[in-house]
């Protein structure tokens, strides 16, 4: 009968570094969607703000005209955030997927790193040992090649944060050119500046969103790339240790 | 981690894997079996994915993880196969998955990516070598539905998954891998039996099925091995078990 005592569970400084950022980018993602719980809520209220500054222009006849041509160009900009929209779910789809094949790679890699301290002794051959690290390596492999595609779905948030952005300015514009408007619409002036100034509350509430997700898409660019560059230099230690092993 | 040779003859060997010393107090203790021949070997029960670390180190201690050819799961739970997906990544990408056919939707919770081999119920034959056949016989609703124990005609030994397992504190151990005691260890399997168990006529039907096999060994995944007499007691003693305990707490 054969008896091995293994030591406690053991990490090392790299792989405790290696979850503690994964951990935080991954929180950082989330809370980026986060900001974004709200945008379809928003953009359905910038619709319906829309159809009834297009009747409000409608009953102020000839004064209502340049009201009539900015809020069509709003309902454009409805469909353009709808757009933005669907595209964030279907980030939000592969982020999350993406989330889940990191932490399961993180507690893999947890497991096989604790095997490899195991087999790091008299008792195990060289060929034993070479076969955990292997192992080991194409976790780790795994891991970076992950790491680079949510790299890539960070990337992709930043540009969906930027569009909105865009639709924000935009939007901003309409509702300054439609209190423009209201000061020369007379009786109507009230319902225009109601129009104007709801749209901008709008705004405001978008560019709080905005503002929520750009900071946690770049707290998670920096924290994805830093990981990227910790995953690689792990695998090149590896592979040098297989190399060398 | 223990490891324990329940029989040998040339290269046709049984190993016992357990009584991990430092594995934590809230993971319930499991056996691992190793069956070889020549150069393949299957890995029953492989374990959940706590004790994989100490169990690959162990194993890898006695033979090269590449001669592992079979993975064989006797139902879906946790402690039998977490470690699949870990399994799956050290051993050779062709190492065949035994399985409950009803069981393989469930168990890829586990690892979306692993192909089972899946055993029907009344269960089959593999060979791992041209000499050494394994039957993988059915132990339905003991406790799972989907439950299979493993023979070896050659060797006698019957690795039976639940039936025989016990929970014996760390520090109530005898030792060694074998039931030393008989009449002293029932307090150790006696309410796991109990409770676990649900089927009467699932365990008379096992007991018949049992009975008809020559069994020097009988290995549990959980707990103390039986061997020689112990054997027939342990066969005994499970017969006249009043089980489905569970149920005095319904309809109350």
């Amino acid at each position: 009968m054969s008896q091995v005592s293994i030591p406690a569970r053991v990490h090392t400084q790299r792989t405790d570094r290696i979850e503690a950022r994964a951990n935080g980018l991954l929180g950082d993602c989330r809370r980026a969607f986060h900001a974004f719980g709200n945008l379809d809520e928003l953009a359905e209220n910038l619709r319906i703000l829309s159809l009834n500054a297009e009747l409000a222009a409608g009953r102020a006849g000839e004064k209502g005209r340049a009201v009539r041509a900015l809020t069509q160009y709003t309902r454009e900009l409805v469909n353009r955030l709808a757009q933005i929209q669907g595209e964030m779910n279907a980030l939000r789809h592969r982020t999350f997927a993406l989330s889940s094949t990191i932490l399961r790679g993180m507690m893999q890699m947890a497991l096989f790193e604790r095997a490899c301290a195991l087999v790091d002794d008299v008792g195990h051959d060289a060929a034993a040992k070479a076969s955990v690290n292997r192992a080991f390596s194409r976790i780790m492999r795994m891991l970076v090649d992950t790491l680079d595609d949510m790299a890539n779905s960070v990337g992709d948030l930043a540009r969906r944060t930027h569009g909105v952005e865009e639709v924000v300015s935009q939007s901003d514009s309409i509702a300054t050119n439609i209190a423009i408007e209201a000061a020369a619409a007379g009786e109507h002036e009230k319902e225009f500046r109601t129009v104007s100034d709801t749209m901008r509350r709008y705004v405001d509430d978008l560019r709080l969103m905005i503002d929520e997700a750009s900071d946690a898409v770049r707290r998670a660019s920096e924290k994805g790339e830093a990981l990227r560059r910790l995953g690689l230099d792990s695998l090149e230690d590896l592979e040098d240790l297989e190399d060398n092993g | 981690m223990k490891c324990v040779t329940l029989f040998r003859d040339n290269e046709h060997c049984w190993q016992a894997f357990g009584q991990d010393p430092d594995k934590p107090d809230n993971v319930v203790d499991t056996n691992q079996y190793v069956v070889r021949s020549g150069d393949a070997a299957i890995l029953l029960d492989p374990g959940g994915m706590e004790v994989f670390p100490p169990m690959l180190a162990a194993l890898t201690r006695e033979i090269p993880v590449e001669n592992v050819t079979a993975l064989f799961l006797s139902h879906q739970d946790p402690d039998i196969g977490s470690s699949l997906p870990l399994w799956r990544r050290i051993c050779k990408p062709d190492v065949k998955i035994y399985l409950s056919w009803l069981w393989a939707g469930f168990t890829a919770h586990f690892d979306r990516d692993a192909v089972f081999t899946t055993i029907p119920d009344e269960g089959m034959e593999m060979s791992l070598s041209h000499d050494v056949k394994l039957r993988f016989l059915p132990a339905h609703y003991l406790h799972s539905s989907g439950n299979f124990n493993v023979y070896d005609p050659k060797a006698r030994v019957l690795f039976s998954g639940d039936m025989g397992a016990a929970l014996v504190p760390a520090d109530k151990g005898n030792g060694t891998m074998f039931v030393s005691d008989f009449a002293g260890h029932i307090q150790y399997m006696e309410g796991f039996h109990r409770r676990w168990l649900g089927s009467p006529q699932a365990r008379d039907a096992w007991v018949a099925q049992m009975s008809k096999l020559d069994i020097d060994i009988l290995a549990p995944q959980h707990g103390l091995v039986f061997k020689g007499d112990d054997v027939r007691r342990f066969m005994d003693w499970i017969a006249g078990l009043d089980i489905g305990s569970g149920l005095a707490a319904m309809n109350r």
